[in-house]
């Protein structure tokens, strides 16, 4: 399982566990599955899911990965 | 009894200037118990913000990035001044105003060519009355600002401090340390300084680059400073204000107690006073 948080400038929008996460990075989706390597990676424009069907639009900021907690820093979040 | 009844109306009057103020003072606390959750609910993307930035910042970097570049000699300077929309909150405006005046002559003191920013009303009221030109005059972030407005605060600065056009920019706001304590503050947002932060471990992927990562982030950090100084002085301002409605609560509870005392002793020497007339003509009869 993965430790998730959704954080934007207003408030953290998510903080909970998922079996996966696909983000909107710069350069196209990528997706995490538990045990990914740490990682930061700058994002785009687009939709944040989550395996559970959780999505988010999210605008800019970065993701930062390590130990399975994905944490979602970004400019502009909003829940869809 | 024409002393008792002016006494009345006085009495009444404070009455009703009571009930104002304890009002503000409940919508005050009300106001902000909200605004401190903001405060609260903004910290976590700061603080994410700052980790990343402080570990991948080198002075190396410094040189590559706009918003990081250290003039070697500040000539023009941007100061933004954030004071409230309404009054009725205690010193809370002229203490931000007195701040910015300080910084203000201090960088020209220095020979710097200050432009300011000013938003809320009380703040554009002083500069407007001691004749001070403004570049930027805001009266419409209400008492819940969003990123949004801060962004449109700070982008065009951004935008000037990059192409070498401003040297420096400051914020004069209400650091927000509690309930009780929120000084008026300058802080410097450009160029920007290396945040404090706990370093990641060297073992990360970078996606682009470092470099990219940097780009991408600066300006988000920067516009975050503004989101919080815009977040913290509206609760300073709603910290102030219930404080000075209350004490306006409790002066006018104070006042009310002596006039009500000197009313009823008016009262009481009246009666008195007939008594005593009464008793002496009786007298007078027998």
């Amino acid at each position: 399982m993965l430790k998730v948080s959704v954080i934007s400038p207003e408030a953290t929008l998510f903080e909970g566990e998922a079996q996966s996460v696909v983000a909107p990075a710069f350069d196209g989706e990528v997706g995490i599955l538990s045990g990914h390597a740490a990682m930061v990676t700058v994002l785009g424009n687009g939709s944040l899911r989550l395996a559970d069907g959780t999505a988010f639009r999210i605008e800019g900021g970065f993701m930062q990965v390590a130990d399975n907690v994905v944490r979602v820093v970004t400019e502009k979040a909003t829940k869809v | 009894m024409a002393k008792g009844r002016e006494l009345i109306s006085r009495i009444k009057s404070t009455e009703n200037t009571r009930k104002i103020t304890r009002t503000m003072e409940m919508v005050a606390t009300s106001k902000m118990k909200r605004a401190v959750d903001r405060v609260a609910a903004a910290r976590p993307y700061a603080r994410a913000l700052s980790d990343v930035i402080a570990s991948l910042y080198s002075p190396e970097l410094a040189g590559e990035f706009p918003l990081l570049r250290q003039p070697s000699q500040v000539k023009r300077a941007a100061v933004i001044v954030l004071t409230s929309n309404r009054g009725l909150a205690g010193a809370f405006n002229s203490n931000l105003i007195k701040e910015a005046r300080q910084i203000v002559s201090r960088l020209e003191g220095d020979g710097v060519d200050v432009q300011l920013h000013a938003v809320g009303r009380k703040g554009i009221g002083y500069f407007k009355y001691v004749g001070r030109a403004m570049a930027v005059q805001r009266t419409d972030i209400t008492d819940r600002p969003t990123a949004d407005d801060a962004a449109s605060l700070v982008d065009a600065l951004m935008a000037a401090f990059a192409a070498g056009e401003l040297d420096a920019v400051y914020v004069v706001q209400s650091q927000f340390k509690s309930v009780l304590s929120a000084p008026p503050a300058s802080i410097r947002v450009l160029p920007v300084a290396k945040p404090e932060g706990g370093a990641l471990p060297k073992d990360y992927l970078l996606f682009p680059s470092a470099g990219e990562i940097l780009t991408a982030l600066l300006p988000a950090y920067v516009r975050n400073a503004i989101y919080r100084a815009l977040v913290e002085t509206v609760a300073a301002e709603q910290a102030a204000r219930r404080t000075a409605m209350k004490n306006a609560t409790d002066n006018a509870g104070e006042m009310l107690t002596v006039l009500r005392r000197t009313y009823n002793r008016a009262r009481q020497a009246n009666i008195t006073q007939e008594i005593a007339e009464i008793v002496g003509g009786a007298a007078a009869l027998d």
